[in-house]
């Protein structure tokens, strides 16, 4: 009854499509499907999530391609990443298959994963097209598994082809524009290929907008192959960090002739805030690389160009300071992952991740210290002494913490210690206090006096 | 607990009314003196929501209060809260041929008791039938009370009177009374008399937060609020615009926790208890004293201090509060568990931003407000920046065009340099005089920094 409820429709839709669309171009989505389809990956990896103070692991639905005879498939880091502990794959012809996750990118949202093949055992391919020469009104198709449905094509045409997603997508993907698409992209088309007629992968769709119809988003192809080949060679992404942000001029004026970007913030104790750059600045140049955004859609490949500069190295920033011209030396520092890693701590029921910059400019701390508690279980000893999300463990029993590793060491000894008490030197925004976990107290005490 | 079980026993043993319990005529007597003092207060009320800066207009009646033979009426606090500023407030005096109708000014709330004071103003002086309140009366768990109040709008807001009962006495964060069940709307904020017809209170429903209790959090259970926590603005009541009493309330500039008995197991001290010091604010005197993070406070200006639980962190707070701007007092504390002693010179407490000066440009759309000391503790932001708050963004105006968001500091505005709101609006004055075709905004949102791009169109001169 419910598969009926599932076809109906899309007979329904066929039809339609078969009445007002011409049959050279019903052949061309034909003929490109026929050519990605079979290199096609329904990807469902385990996943280990963090939530309400606890490690969980669940499984999350996914879709990719496979790029290269051996066995490497792109799909989106949400999708399998260095959180995943098993990454299962279905191809085409329904083989089941195990995955490896050779690495990913957070900043891109892209992931490289390799199909643990028989030996010799070669696979169908995509052929990768390139992004930079789409054009809006160009007919496209989304393949993958909407909702889990394994196999599924959806037709449209390109919206855009250099959206600009600013919020907290810029701060998540700031060095790509995406290609808005009205072709269906729903949850579980993530990592699939966005396609063009000519059967050539364009995009990796990623993204929709909620609430709205057809309106979803795509990694362009150029921007994901750059990131395999760095993944391929390092086994991740290195990208520089200079601690600032940046703006287009028309942030400050609506003058086409001012040229360059705009510094919009600085951070403390970042390189750029050591080699003197100032908000309000003017970035001319990069190492006698002319850097210019008039419009935020021409911002990304600045901050790419940024971030391309090589670790630990100087470069060189030609800026405009109030009209005077100046040449700054800047040191860069590698940028660190976007979120740090995450474990859970069984015995207080608390996760806790590592101090990213981010948190750090935000507690105003002025060196990178602590462990930050990203979540709490209700009722257990963190909980009960009052620890919450968001807060910065500075101390332990009067020790500084130095890192994540060396909290997870203390709470290890606290626990091996048995003491009753453990005090930890709090900060929560501007207001600092102290928590007292109670340890003990749970099963397993035997009373004193009892003997059974 | 045992109060609470003393409480039901009360009202199940009583068999007579409050009123019943009066004196013969105490209760036809206090009428006829409180009952003038009563007035109806009509009001407009404006509700600015703070992320659009969208205003909302609607009108209120609520019960006011005589107090003063000038004029002062007391009514209840809700009147005035964060985002709802009440206009064109008029005060009906009298019933019937007598009653009279008058337009009165807003007074500045004061911050520490949930009441607002209006002064009527009317044409010609005359002199008001007002209720004098008796200081410093107790009463008695049971003992029977008279609450006035006005019937409502259908019954053309008749006075009357309801009988009650002192249910339950509350010790913290400082002395209330409780009524033995609720009250009517039209009593709420009106006088509370005791059997020899004293006006011991006003009844009032909600604790500010500084009392212990969030706005509305308890609601549902009537008290007394004693004449002594409203007198002192009655004999010196506070101005239309400047803060009188907040001004006068000492500040030490820290904040602190309970030292419980766990801690002080931990940290091996004797039981006789303190307050540990959490939090020490940025440039505060208790920070230039030299105390420090992590003391415990035993003794502050010779009174022993001991808060075991949250709430008697409060009476802390009250003790520096009333010890007086100016004032040294001694501290005394322990540091490592050694017993030390500092003076320290209280400074007035810094304005809060409920309080705060505001200004509204009605050229590019903000209104804004200074940065205060509370809301750089909120969020979290050094001493190193200077700026104004945005308050709100008026919908369609130029800074909302330019995607401005309420909670944005100004750093900077057309390239001047602001720090407070003085700066603020002689720069926008001078933008006006220059009539610039954009006026770029150097502003901090969150941790961040950045630019936005008002492009006012000018009208013609």
């Amino acid at each position: 009854m419910n598969r009926l409820c599932l076809i109906l429709p899309v007979f329904a839709v066929l039809a339609a499509g078969c009445a007002t669309m011409p049959a050279s171009q019903d052949r061309a989505v034909l003929r490109a499907r026929d050519q990605v389809a079979p290199a096609m990956v329904h990807i469902r990896p385990v996943r280990e999530v963090f939530r309400r103070g606890e490690r969980e692991e669940v499984v999350v639905v996914g879709s990719g391609f496979i790029i290269s005879p051996d066995g490497y498939v792109i799909t989106n880091e949400h999708v399998a990443g260095e959180r995943s502990t098993l990454v299962r794959c279905v191809l085409s012809d329904k083989e089941e298959i195990e995955a490896e996750v050779i690495g990913s990118d957070p900043f891109t949202d892209i992931a490289l994963l390799k199909l643990k093949g028989k030996p010799g055992q070669t696979f169908p391919t995509v052929r990768l097209g390139d992004s930079s020469r789409l054009e809006a009104g160009q007919t496209v198709m989304a393949l993958g598994s909407p909702h889990g449905l394994a196999r599924s094509v959806s037709l449209g045409i390109v919206s855009v082809t250099d959206r600009y997603l600013g919020g907290s997508d810029q701060e998540r993907a700031p060095y790509n524009n995406w290609i808005q698409t009205d072709a269906a992209i729903n949850p579980g088309n993530s990592g699939g290929p966005l396609v063009n007629l000519r059967g050539e992968v364009i995009g990796v769709n990623a993204r929709k907008l909620t609430g709205a119809d057809n309106v979803g988003f795509a990694i362009p192809i150029n921007i994901a192959r750059e990131v395999v080949e760095d993944i391929k060679d390092n086994g991740r992404v290195e990208r520089s960090w200079l601690g600032m942000t940046v703006q287009a001029t028309t942030s400050i004026t609506d003058n086409p002739d001012r040229l360059g970007v705009v510094i919009g913030s600085v951070d403390p104790y970042s390189p750029a805030a050591q080699s003197g750059i100032r908000p309000g600045d003017l970035i001319l140049a990069v190492n006698g690389h002319p850097v210019h955004a008039r419009f935020e859609e021409e911002l990304p490949p600045v901050r790419k160009r940024l971030a391309d500069l090589p670790v630990g190295e100087t470069a060189t920033l030609s800026l405009d300071r109030g009209g005077s011209m100046m040449d700054l030396e800047v040191v860069t520092l590698e940028k660190s992952e976007m979120r740090g890693e995450e474990r859970a701590l069984d015995a207080w029921g608390c996760t806790v991740t590592e101090v990213t910059p981010e948190i750090m400019a935000r507690a105003r701390l002025t060196e990178r210290a602590g462990a930050f508690v990203s979540g709490t279980r209700e009722g257990g000893m963190a909980s009960n002494a009052g620890l919450g999300a968001g807060d910065i463990v500075l101390s332990v029993d009067g020790e500084p913490v130095r890192n994540l590793a060396h909290f997870l060491e203390l709470h290890e000894e606290a626990v091996d210690s048995g003491r009753e008490l453990v005090l930890m030197d709090v900060k929560r925004g501007a207001l600092t206090r102290f928590v007292l976990l109670k340890q003990g107290g749970s099963a397993g005490a035997v009373a004193p006096g009892f003997d059974g | 607990m045992l109060q609470t079980a003393t409480c039901i026993a009360i009202a199940l043993t009583q068999t007579i009314s409050a009123l019943g319990a009066m004196p013969t005529g105490t209760v036809e007597r206090a009428h006829e003196r409180v009952a003038p003092a009563l007035c109806v207060v009509n009001y407009g009320l404006e509700r600015t929501n703070p992320a659009t800066g969208q205003v909302d207009r609607s009108s209120g009646s609520t019960l006011g209060l005589i107090v003063s033979p000038d004029g002062l009426v007391m009514v209840r606090g809700h009147m005035q809260i964060e985002n709802l500023q009440p206009f064109n407030v008029r005060v009906v005096v009298g019933q019937g041929d007598e009653e009279q109708d008058y337009p009165a000014k807003v007074l500045r709330k004061p911050d520490n008791v949930n009441v607002l004071f209006l002064k009527i103003e009317p044409p010609t002086p005359r002199t008001f039938p007002h209720v004098t309140f008796a200081r410093g009366v107790s009463l008695g768990l049971g003992e029977p009370v008279m609450a006035f109040g006005l019937l409502g709008d259908t019954f053309d807001n008749a006075r009357g009177v309801q009988g009650r009962f002192i249910g339950s006495i509350l010790d913290s964060p400082r002395r209330y009374y409780g009524l033995d069940t609720p009250v009517p709307n039209g009593f709420i904020g009106g006088p509370c008399l005791d059997a020899n017809g004293r006006v011991v209170g006003v009844v009032g429903y909600d604790l500010t937060r500084e009392q212990g209790g969030d706005l509305y959090a308890r609601a549902g259970y009537p008290l007394v609020y004693q004449s002594d926590l409203f007198t002192r603005y009655i004999d010196n009541p506070p101005s239309e615009t400047e803060l009188t009493e907040s001004a006068e309330d000492a500040w030490l500039g820290v904040f602190t926790q309970p030292l419980t008995d766990d801690l002080a197991r931990y940290w091996n001290l004797p039981a006789e208890g303190g307050i540990v010091i959490s939090t020490m604010v940025d440039g505060s005197p208790a920070e230039s004293s030299g105390l420090q993070r992590g003391d415990i406070v035993t003794r502050f200006n010779g009174v022993a201090v001991r808060a075991r639980q949250d709430r008697d962190v409060l009476d802390f707070t009250k003790l520096v509060r009333e010890t007086g701007v100016g004032n040294e007092a001694e501290v005394h504390f322990l540091r490592d568990g050694e017993p030390m002693t500092l003076t320290v010179t209280l400074v007035p407490r810094p304005t809060a931003a409920a309080d705060a000066l505001e200004f509204e440009d009605d050229i590019f759309g903000l209104t804004v407000r200074d940065l205060t000391t509370d809301v750089r503790i909120m969020l979290n932001i050094g001493p190193d920046v200077e700026g104004v708050i945005v308050r709100r963004v008026k919908s369609g105006s130029w800074a909302d065009l330019a995607q401005m968001r309420p909670g944005a500091i100004v750093l900077e505005f057309g390239g001047i340099p602001v720090t407070n709101i003085e700066d603020f609006e002689a720069a926008v004055e001078r933008m006006a005089a220059e009539r610039p075709a954009e006026v770029a905004v150097f502003c901090r949102v969150g941790q961040r920094t950045g630019f936005f791009r008002l492009q006012p169109r000018w009208p013609a001169e």
